[in-house]
């Protein structure tokens, strides 16, 4: 791969990161609200007292010394105090990672692989029963409001049956570690990963379908078939890689949207991830909150954009030229 | 597909596996609370949620405590106290042998501790109570609290006392203050907190140095659920025992059931009409200046409508605010002095005031002749219920011959539009504390800018204010509340429009012991002091967490299914590989 390709490509990406930097401080303050009298509406607190919590919040200076101070922070990778919970802004998000990234995560991979065979599996069998099964049940899934299938999943799987917990992330009683607290945590996500990996299944498995069919139709893959090869060979050797592309930039485009996590998913199962906390920051409104989870959502998405045009640049070296 | 089936299998028993692995110790006794709103800090000079009251009201008790029948002042950590001659200083008695859960003296320093620094370092749940304060230690046992100015609330002490020995190093300054996470653990109050998963649970052990005596539960779980719907499911499996904000709805369904009780508890909340009285810059429709217009507008509200329509008959029709979780507070407005619902006697104020509708084009005009009367209603759309009264608004107002135009707002938003006095009328609401001076004291005009969310002035309900604020006969103070209400009703800036109540459930089949506060009227839990989680005794020997033998064998059933696959399609491939060898 050339150099100039991969610079480009890496520069790029810097300068939309620093725009979204510079675009996150404003987005939040077009609209005028003053966060302070909203997070302590009716609690009783001296006006004196206010004045002082809005200097601790620097919302006292001007605009732009607000920003100078933002960009100053930022720029030492300091995203400030959270306005409600006074902790740190990437020790709340940190904490929260982990979390969203093992249900969005998971669900991902899960929803690109077992798409992706399904799509192959319908375009090798066009036109019969298998592509029509496959094809109905993805879309299905895919036209439910992830939500919604997230409550019957819920219904079926922990109301009617008490084979799953309702929802949370480890059963709060129980003080176990180790083994049996990832044990746990597996029981408690196996529903939200499904209803996410079967609300996704279907793009994977849309895209995956027709770029096979439009492979199929090539030249070499009728000379493959005249050299006597399998149909399976033909199938995993010639086929596939070629039409493989589009699931790549796919797959690459979801995975930087892992870490926003899925709010209404988060939410049915009361799942203590990003989205979650995006909702809630949105209601101070908790400025610092918003501007470190905007931040981070965007570095990404440019991250994992990057990397798939680095990827398909290998993949397919006519992107390079 | 056979990939699809395996990952599901694989996915489900990998769940169900844990539950097999987990085992609560059967001797304990678990109650498990469920909610929707999770915390966002512990720290008690921080948080600010009804969720994060519900823990410190266990962890931490306070000098003086209230009772669940009336809010009354009782005793708490101090067994007595003795007022001064003009009423400002009150000398508290500690009970003898005092001590915090980790087994350290609670002693007269920590209460003088935690008034000076809360009042210096300005925390925000303490410094109301504590601005003019000043506590002094007497011996170990007796502390002398002190008022800068005569006050009424005085003697009830119901600030939540820190142990001196945790948080006095961790609080050289306010900022070290905010940024402690307080997960410590040491409390005096009947449970303390033993661990916080933010956005999931808050576990709570019972306290054995409460003053009261251990309670009956061993821990107590707040946990969250975001899902409302999920929370009722989880208490109707029994996966829960209580309740918190059961949706209007499902209150029903859960009232069917013979092992679970749904209640309404009313602890003072309301949701109002508010009328901009014009004190702040920004200036309301000329009409609404006219008392005469505010009054056929209040007459034009179907209170009762809203509560069936919106609130599916869980509310109570509202005459004046009320400034107190205590209904005494609120003045009896005889009826015929009610501005009731009555369409055509606000039609005819209104004609007879000269505001007519001489275009014909169903719009009154301002007397002589004018622009049409169309009122900016500003809609909050924080909640389900302001948009709900939204739409009902333009309807009770067509009929009295006003237009309405309706803006909607996040509270955020609204709160600035009403700061600036931009608009005519919105729907929003309050919930008071037990004493009434905060709430009245919102609608001085000192509070104009702030909380003062009708943009009123009146010099005699500020002046009753003041009055109120410095009556030491408690008789007295309540007749001034009283009178400054009726005046705010007269004046028809703020029609109230139902006391909205709290919605919880709790199982009978597993703790008993319940109590309301206030009587008979009150919520359950999350109340002012919530009292029911030490009266609380098992039913039968109710333990916690057990999981039923059924979900036990399918568990095991799965396991050895995916066992069983797992190995077979290890054996397939060793095979395949061999063949290719």
């Amino acid at each position: 791969m050339n150099a100039r390709f991969t610079i480009g490509k890496i520069g790029g990406a810097l300068v939309t990161l620093a725009f979204v930097l510079i675009f996150n401080f404003f987005l939040f303050r077009v609209v005028q609200t003053d966060p302070v009298s909203t997070l302590f509406r009716g609690r009783n607190i001296p006006q004196e007292r206010l004045d002082q919590l809005r200097a601790e919040f620097g919302l006292d200076k001007p605009l732009g010394g607000q920003f100078i101070d933002y960009l100053e922070e930022t720029a030492q990778l300091n995203l400030g105090l959270s306005y409600q919970s006074r902790q740190p802004v990437w020790e709340e998000i940190k904490a929260k990672i982990p979390a969203t990234l093992a249900l969005v995560g998971i669900s991902s991979v899960l929803s690109a692989v077992i798409g992706t065979a399904l799509g192959v599996a319908a375009a090798w069998r066009r036109g019969t029963k298998t592509d029509y099964g496959i094809t109905t049940s993805t879309m299905l899934f895919y036209s439910m409001p992830d939500f919604w299938l997230g409550m019957l999943l819920l219904v079926g799987g922990a109301i009617a049956t008490g084979l799953f917990p309702v929802g949370g992330m480890v059963d709060a009683g129980s003080s176990r570690a180790g083994i049996g607290r990832l044990l746990d945590q597996a029981h408690h996500m196996a529903l939200p990963a499904l209803t996410l990996t079967l609300a996704y299944l279907g793009e994977y498995a849309i895209v995956a379908r027709s770029s096979l069919l439009e492979t199929m139709k090539e030249d070499y893959l009728i000379v493959a078939r005249a050299k006597g090869l399998r149909d399976i060979k033909v199938r995993n050797r010639h086929a596939i890689p070629n039409a493989l592309l589009p699931v790549v930039t796919l797959s690459a485009i979801n995975l930087g949207f892992v870490l926003s996590g899925a709010i209404a998913v988060e939410t049915v199962f009361s799942w203590p991830g990003l989205g979650k906390a995006t909702s809630d920051a949105i209601r101070g409104p908790d400025l610092p909150m918003l501007q470190g989870l905007f931040l981070l959502f965007s570095a990404a998405v440019i991250l994992f954009n990057l990397i798939a045009d680095l990827v398909y640049g290998r993949l397919d070296p006519r992107v390079r030229t | 597909m056979k990939r699809l089936i395996l990952a599901v299998i694989v996915l489900s028993s990998l769940g169900a596996g844990s539950a097999a692995i987990a085992s609560t110790n059967d001797q304990e006794v678990v109650l498990r609370v469920g909610l929707g709103q999770p915390w966002t800090s512990l720290n008690v000079t921080v948080g600010f949620e009804v969720s994060v009251y519900e823990i410190w009201n266990l962890q931490y008790a306070t000098l003086t405590d209230k009772s669940a029948e009336d809010f009354s002042t009782i005793e708490g950590l101090a067994e007595s106290w003795e007022p001064s001659n003009d009423g400002r200083t009150y000398t508290y008695t500690l009970r003898e042998g005092l001590l915090w859960s980790d087994n350290t003296p609670l002693t007269a320093e920590d209460i003088a501790w935690t008034i000076n620094t809360s009042r210096d370092q300005g925390w925000t749940n303490h410094v109301a109570t504590t601005t003019n304060l000043d506590a002094v230690v007497i011996d170990d046992r007796t502390v002398e609290i002190t008022s800068l100015v005569p006050d009424p609330k005085l003697p009830t002490m119901d600030v939540y006392i820190v142990p001196k020995h945790i948080w006095e190093p961790i609080a050289p300054d306010g900022e070290a203050v905010t940024s402690y996470e307080a997960l410590d653990g040491v409390g005096s109050g009947p449970f303390v907190i033993e661990q916080y998963e933010p956005e999931q649970f808050v576990r709570m052990r019972a306290n054995p140095n409460y003053w009261q005596g251990e309670p009956a539960i061993d821990t107590i779980v707040f946990q969250i659920f975001t899902n409302a719907d999920a929370r009722v499911a989880a208490l109707q499996a029994g996966e829960l025992d209580a309740i918190h904000d059961v949706a209007e709805e499902s209150m029903a369904t859960l009232d069917d059931d013979p092992n679970i009780v749904a209640i309404a508890g009313y602890q003072g909340g309301f949701d109002e009409l508010a009328i901009n009285g014009g004190a702040a810059e920004g200036q309301p429709h000329p009409a609404l200046l006219d008392p005469i217009v505010r009054r056929a507008i209040g007459m034009a509200i179907d209170k009762e409508a809203v509560i069936e329509d919106v609130l599916a008959g869980f509310g109570e029709p509202a005459t004046t605010i009320s400034p107190s979780a205590d209904p005494s507070w609120v003045p009896d407005i005889p009826e015929d002095e009610q501005i009731a619902y009555d369409v055509a006697g606000a039609n005819a104020l209104l004609d007879e005031a000269g505001y007519l509708d001489t275009d014909g084009d169903g719009i009154r005009e301002m007397p002589g002749g004018g622009d049409n009367i169309v009122l900016r209603h500003g809609v909050n759309t924080d909640s389900n219920t302001y948009p709900a009264i939204g739409e009902l608004f333009p309807g009770w107002m067509e009929v009295i011959g006003l237009g309405v135009e309706l803006n909607s707002y996040d509270g955020g938003q609204l709160f600035e539009v009403i700061v600036a006095g931009d608009y005519d009328t919105f729907v929003w609401g309050w919930t008071p504390f037990v004493d009434p001076d905060p709430m009245l004291s919102y609608f001085t005009s000192a509070e104009i800018g702030n909380n003062n969310d009708a943009n009123w002035a009146d010099p005699d309900y500020d002046a009753l204010y003041e009055e109120q604020n410095q009556e030491l006969n408690p008789e007295r103070r309540k007749e001034i509340v009283h009178e400054m209400l009726r005046l705010m009703y007269e004046a028809g800036v703020y029609y109230p429009l139902y006391y909205s109540p709290d919605l919880q459930a709790y199982r009978t089949d597993r703790f008993e012991g319940w109590i309301r506060q206030p009587a008979d009227i009150g919520p359950v839990m999350f109340s002012n002091t919530s009292p029911s989680y030490f009266l609380l005794q098992p039913v039968g020997g109710a333990v916690g967490g057990g999981i039923s033998p059924v979900v036990l064998i399918v568990t095991g059933v799965v396991i050895v299914g995916v066992i069983v696959l797992l190995l077979a399609n290890a054996r397939r491939k060793r095979a395949s590989a061999d063949d290719r060898e």
